[in-house]
């Protein structure tokens, strides 16, 4: 009972249902061709009254509304085009400076790098050649001291070989011949005494 | 010729001494030669007149130059010594009074060979001092030799006398 029971419920739904999609389907059907009537009827009488409406003082004043309207977008568009030419060029002018500024910092960097290695190098330069310079003065040095102390000794030595020549020729010239023989008579016999034995032999045996 | 019994005078320091004495004694053997052929066999009765240094070299060695006999061995020693006598040569810077070489020849003769034939020089460049030379050696006794001898003396005067001057 039950179960026929919800048949014909069933049934009765679809039913109504088939009947409510028929019915809007009929009338939309009936309100598109309505509205597609107005549609054509209202282009028509546009079309028939345009020229009413669309006269040359209303031509003229679209004409410089939309000048206006042109210019005014112009206006703003080439405003906005400056101001973004404006920020482009600071953008660009501040990459510049900032690429300029990092190849400059860069270039510098690299030319006080290649300063200070050159200004090294001639520091090194300078060091090595004042080493070189301290060191063949040192060796000068110690050359010119050496010979001047060989000159030195040769000049002692000279002087100590003909010592005797050089007191006996000041005591020649300072005393010339004032010292007599007879002053000299203790020296001269005293002198032959003490040597006597090797004259003696000398004259006696010829040795 | 035997050597014993002669001397020479002290006059007679040189070869020129004695080749003087020589000279002297032969002059007297012609004189007393001569005088005796001319007076037939009579001889003199006194010497002619002679020089100090004949006279002492007849008195040292006892000969009596009247005989002939007695000049012939004067001559005969000195010709002996004028080749074979020792001979030594001694330089003074200046020259010697006669007082000094003969006092520095009897010296020689006292101590080293009474018959020594002393010949004497001058070399200025001595100053003080003298030096001898004999046929082998030469013997300096000069003051520039005593100086090189004394030379680390001196070298150490001369350099207390320098420390001195710098302090």
């Amino acid at each position: 009972m039950t179960f026929w029971w919800l048949v014909v419920i069933l049934i009765t739904l679809g039913a109504v249902g088939v009947a409510l999609v028929w019915l809007i389907a009929k009338l939309s059907q009936i309100g598109a061709t309505n509205t597609k009537r107005n549609v054509n009827q209202i282009i028509d009488a546009a079309n028939n009254d345009v020229e009413h409406i669309f006269n040359d003082q209303f031509r003229e004043e679209l004409r410089n509304r939309g000048r206006l309207h042109f210019e005014r977008i112009i206006g703003e568009n080439a405003m906005f085009l400056q101001q973004d030419l404006r920020l482009t060029t600071s953008e660009l002018n501040e990459y510049l400076k900032q690429e300029l500024g990092k190849s400059l910092r860069e270039e510098f960097a690299k030319y006080e790098q290649s300063i200070t290695d050159a200004k090294q190098m001639a520091i090194d330069s300078i060091e090595k050649t004042k080493q070189t310079i301290e060191e063949q003065r040192a060796e000068l040095s110690q050359k010119l001291n050496e010979e001047v102390e060989a000159e030195k000794q040769r000049s002692i030595n000279r002087f100590e070989a003909n010592m005797a020549d050089i007191i006996n020729h000041y005591v020649l010239a300072a005393i010339g011949q004032q010292i007599d023989l007879s002053d000299q008579m203790e020296y001269i016999l005293s002198e032959l005494e003490a040597n006597k034995q090797a004259i003696s032999e000398d004259i006696r045996h010829g040795a | 010729m035997a050597r014993d019994g002669f001397s020479l005078p002290p006059q007679t320091i040189s070869l020129g001494d004695l080749m003087r004495l020589k000279r002297e004694l032969i002059a007297l053997d012609d004189f007393i030669h001569q005088s005796e052929l001319r007076s037939l066999g009579h001889a003199l009765k006194t010497p002619p007149k002679a020089s100090t240094a004949l006279n002492n070299y007849a008195a040292l060695n006892h000969l009596n130059f009247l005989h002939a006999e007695d000049r012939q061995k004067g001559i005969d020693f000195l010709d002996h010594l004028s080749v074979h006598a020792p001979r030594a040569h001694i330089s003074f810077a200046i020259e010697p009074s006669a007082p000094t070489i003969r006092k520095i020849a009897g010296w020689f003769r006292d101590n080293i060979d009474p018959l020594l034939l002393l010949n004497t020089g001058i070399e200025p460049s001595i100053a003080v001092g003298f030096t001898l030379n004999t046929d082998n050696h030469y013997h300096d006794f000069s003051l520039r030799q005593h100086f090189s001898k004394q030379r680390d003396l001196l070298i150490e005067a001369i350099a207390k006398s320098d420390e001195a001057k710098r302090s």
